[in-house]
């Protein structure tokens, strides 16, 4: 293996492997695909700005529906697990291994209580009758922050076939290190998103009197 | 290990002892054949498989067009039904843009581009065996609703209880290329999703998706190729004018691709999970489908345009054997256009009402993006003045590019103005403009590429005549067919209109393009069958037949499976030329290829991960339609996708050693050139 490994670290024109290159690549284009899902929500916001009708027909605000402190933790969670994930990189490239394996797991297990948070906000959200059938909010709302949802879940499984991976041994050396950091990459641009549909999505609402879009709930009230 | 003995050099590799991967699976490096080819992560292999797939879905599409014009031939006419009509334009569209354009192109890309930059492969070759193969998958999903269709009509599904339950009766796609919600979307209230059109949408949806899986991992690995895989002293500026204008397009697609994936999953959430996108009567809006559409639309149009504007800047300078006048400029040009790609979209959307500064915008963006194009064409024209032209098969098509690609131009910027646009939106003259940007520019360009490089592929000469002909036919039979619907579009000819009446004065004319049209279709099948005789039967050529100017044409008729033996070394532009004619020599790099050059091995798993797309392709449409169950066709697709794709990871890229010739100490010398 190490043999064949060799013939791929042949120099590049640039310097840089073609791994971290690719996956640079591909963070480029999902950057242009989450953007076309924050338009979509952000749009429909600025043309639906009173909330949704629940099933009962009463006008439900967006502000009754959101938790901010549960939201405000998940984020907290995902930043740390980002902290922890460079931390894993690290390690990786000093050829730390069992620092390796238990700073990957604790950016597993956070990765997993951000998607708990997640199914929680869902399951809440749809008893307080927001669907995704409901409304165009319910609809933008829960297709954006579910694709996020699904990336980090990608994430995770793919820290989990890494951690695994890492037993057999055969994880190791400048490719392995560059493994991992690829992983890193995409792991720290799911995070940087959800800071962006963080402030997108949930911290606008509570901008000004009524809310950005004008016609929230009174700060007051809240 | 294992596979030690993959370490010691073959002369071919057949003779390799078997190797089990770190999974203990056999690796199916030593086939030969069927296998060889579906398992090869050869890019010349995988290009060949992209064009022979791209010429088949040309024929298909074209017998498309060729219903088309039959029923347009008369006033009135019933060859076929309006139902049946709409499916076929719909298809037309659909499979000349993505599975016959884009696909000859990358056949190109993936052929060419590592002999251009002197690599010996592309820098992922299992991911472009992944994108060969999902491409192929999703191509077949979207041509398999024609099966449906056809079980439809022959009354096949009537006993099955679901079959009532479609009130809607287009099973293959039927919407317009560009599926405007809300007829491909929904409407009614809390998730009803009732829907304008029938399952053929499900189809174009899933299939379009899977279609831009493949385009976005090709263009990765293609962007990484070009940027990281240079050979020595090969520059940015020193690169060959196609392999820069395939890095342009590839950023084109990854930045554009995603527009239309997001607008794809949001179309299908509404179709089959009842969300609220573009349905009008929950407040969604369906002029946001169409931003969204155009924002990858307009791109799409120089994804197209732009590989074939590569190829004409390799053949002029050939055939004129001179350098190409103005190379920065040209390649800037490239750029400007790509660029400029993304803030034109909305002139397809004049009519929509966008208001005035936006529409003004919008008319001096596009009025803008004429300047590069021109550039480019007065410098194509700069490159063959004072040349000494050769006539020859590539010459004549590559010409016919340059004149009817500025035709198409021209009534281009007519759209621009946006008073004469809403004018002649949605009639036949929108037609004739793209179908002379589209047909007469890419389809002229890339066969001018096929007859080009079809010596290096093949080692075999096209014959000469036959191509002649050929190409006279498809010239003329395409100003036929389309000079007239310039015409018919400002008599007032609605396009995607089934049939017209007697006494409007349409008459002559679109007699003339249906004749024109068949004319078309003998000569690309002359085309297509030149080169179809030419891969197996064709009259073996030298090396460097056409006095080339590339470093592809440094190599061997057909290329060898290790492409280089030993890496070169590049001093200037037009390297090969330079070195048979000037002083500056390609050197060769002392890169240990004497003791064998590594290959990568071949895989299952690409094409393995690829088929879960085939189980979700199927399984997505038959979930929107209602079919029990068929929510576990997609889980399993999946799976299936999963499964390859860790499987892939787990049995690592593997390789062997493979011996080459004895290094001369220079790339063979030019042989006969032909003038």
């Amino acid at each position: 293996m190490s043999d064949h490994a060799a013939a791929h670290e042949a120099p590049t024109s640039t310097g840089i492997d073609h791994k971290k290159l690719i996956m640079w690549l591909f963070l480029a284009s999902d950057c242009m695909f989450f953007g076309t899902l924050i338009s979509t929500h952000l749009l429909y916001r600025k043309l639906f700005p009173a909330g949704f009708t629940d099933a009962e027909g009463h006008q439900r605000f967006i502000q009754d529906l959101f938790s901010i402190e549960l939201t405000s933790f998940s984020t907290f969670i995902l930043l740390m697990s980002s902290f922890l994930m460079a931390l894993a990189v690290s390690a990786m490239h000093k050829g730390q291994l069992k620092s390796f394996r238990r700073n990957v797991l604790g950016v597993i297990i956070f990765g997993l209580i951000f998607l708990g948070c997640q199914v929680f906000e869902f399951t809440h959200f749809y008893h307080k009758g927001l669907t995704i059938q409901n409304s165009v909010l319910g609809s933008t709302f829960y297709v954006l922050t579910g694709t996020h949802g699904t990336h980090v879940a990608i994430g995770v499984l793919w820290l989990i076939l890494l951690y695994f991976y890492s037993f057999t041994g055969k994880l190791g050396g400048h490719m392995g290190a560059l493994d991992v950091e690829v992983a890193g990459l995409y792991w720290h641009f799911v995070d940087i998103v959800w800071i962006i549909i963080f402030t997108a999505v949930y911290l606008v609402e509570y901008l000004g009197p009524y809310g950005i879009w004008g016609s929230g709930l009174p700060a007051v009230v809240k | 290990m294992s596979h030690d003995s993959h370490h010691a050099p073959v002369a071919c590799k057949t003779e390799l002892a078997p190797e089990r991967s770190d999974l203990g699976l056999y690796r199916p490096d030593r086939a030969t054949g069927l296998i060889d080819w579906l398992t090869t992560v050869d890019h010349k292999k995988i290009g060949i498989m992209y064009g022979a797939f791209a010429m088949l879905y040309f024929l298909i599409g074209g017998v498309e067009a060729l219903a088309i014009r039959t029923q347009l031939a008369r006033p009135d006419n019933d060859f076929v039904t309006a139902r049946m009509y709409n499916q076929l334009f719909t298809m037309h569209g659909t499979t000349m843009i993505f599975l016959g354009v884009m696909p000859l192109s990358a056949a190109f890309f993936n052929f060419l581009v590592p002999l251009q930059v002197g690599a010996r492969d592309v820098a992922f070759p299992r991911l472009n065996a992944f994108s060969l193969w999902t491409f192929v998958f999703g191509a077949f999903v979207l041509n398999a609703s024609w099966l449906f269709e056809f079980g439809h009509l022959a009354g096949w599904f009537d006993s099955f209880a679901w079959h009532k339950a479609l009130v809607y009766t287009d099973f293959a796609p039927a919407n317009g290329w560009f599926s405007y919600a809300p007829l491909s979307g929904t409407f009614g209230a809390n998730g009803q999703a009732l829907r304008f059109t029938g399952v053929g949408t499900d189809f174009w949806i899933i299939g379009i998706q899977v279609l831009g899986i493949a385009s976005l991992a090709a263009s990765f690995n293609f962007i990484c190729t070009i940027i990281n895989m240079r050979a020595k002293g090969m520059t940015m500026m020193r690169l060959p004018v196609f392999t820069w204008m395939t890095l342009v397009t590839s950023v084109l697609i990854i930045l554009a691709f995603p527009a239309i994936t997001v607008a794809l999953i949001e179309l299908m959430f509404d179709r089959a999970f009842g969300a609220n996108f573009f349905n009008p009567s929950a407040g969604g809006q369906p002029v946001l489908w169409q931003h969204l559409f155009w924002i990858f639309g307009h791109p799409e149009v120089y994804i197209l345009v732009l590989p074939a504007m590569g190829i004409v800047s390799e053949v002029l300078p050939t055939f004129s054997g001179k350098s190409l006048f103005g190379y920065p400029i040209i390649v800037f040009s490239g750029a400007v256009i790509g660029f400029l790609g993304f803030a034109v979209w909305s002139h397809h959307m004049f009519t929509t009402g966008l208001g005035p500064v936006p529409t003004a915008a919008f008319s001096l963006l596009t009025m803008a993006i004429a300047v590069p194009t021109g550039v480019k064409i007065f410098n194509w024209l700069g490159t063959i003045w004072g040349g000494r032209i050769r006539f020859t098969p590539p010459m004549v098509l590559a010409l016919g590019f340059i004149w009817m690609f500025m035709c198409g131009g021209f009534s281009g910027v007519m759209h621009s103005s946006a008073p004469a646009d809403s004018q002649q939106q949605d009639s036949y003259f929108v037609i004739a403009h793209f179908h002379y940007v589209l047909l007469g520019g890419v389809l002229l360009g890339l066969m001018a590429g096929l007859y080009f490089w079809f010596p290096k592929i093949f080692g075999r000469m096209p014959n000469a005549p036959v191509a002649y002909l050929g190409s006279a036919l498809v010239i003329l039979g395409f100003n036929l067919a389309f000079g007239p619907m310039h015409y018919l579009g400002l008599a007032g000819q609605p396009r995607r209109t089934h049939t017209y009446h007697a006494g409007n004065g349409w008459e002559t004319w679109n007699y003339v393009a249906t004749i024109g049209a068949y004319i078309l279709g003998i000569g690309v099948v002359i085309v297509f069958g030149n080169l179809v005789w030419t891969a197996f039967r064709g009259k073996k050529c030298g090396n460097d037949p056409w006095d080339g100017r590339t470093l592809e044409w440094s190599l061997p008729s057909p290329v060898p499976e290790y492409n280089f033996a030993q890496a070169p070394v590049v001093a200037t532009r037009d390297a090969f030329f330079e070195h048979k004619h000037g002083a500056k020599k390609i050197g060769l790099e002392n890169d240990g290829g004497e003791a064998g050059v590594h290959m990568p091995s071949q895989s299952w798993m690409p094409m393995l991960a690829s088929a879960g797309f085939l189980f979700i392709g199927f399984g997505m449409p038959m979930m929107a339609m209602g079919i029990p169950h068929a929510g576990w066709l997609v889980i399993s697709g999946l799976g299936v996708l999963f499964l390859g794709i860790w499987l892939w990871a787990l049995e690592g890229p593997g390789g062997y050693m493979l011996k080459t010739p004895a290094p001369s100490g220079a790339p063979a010398p030019a042989e006969t050139v032909a003038h």
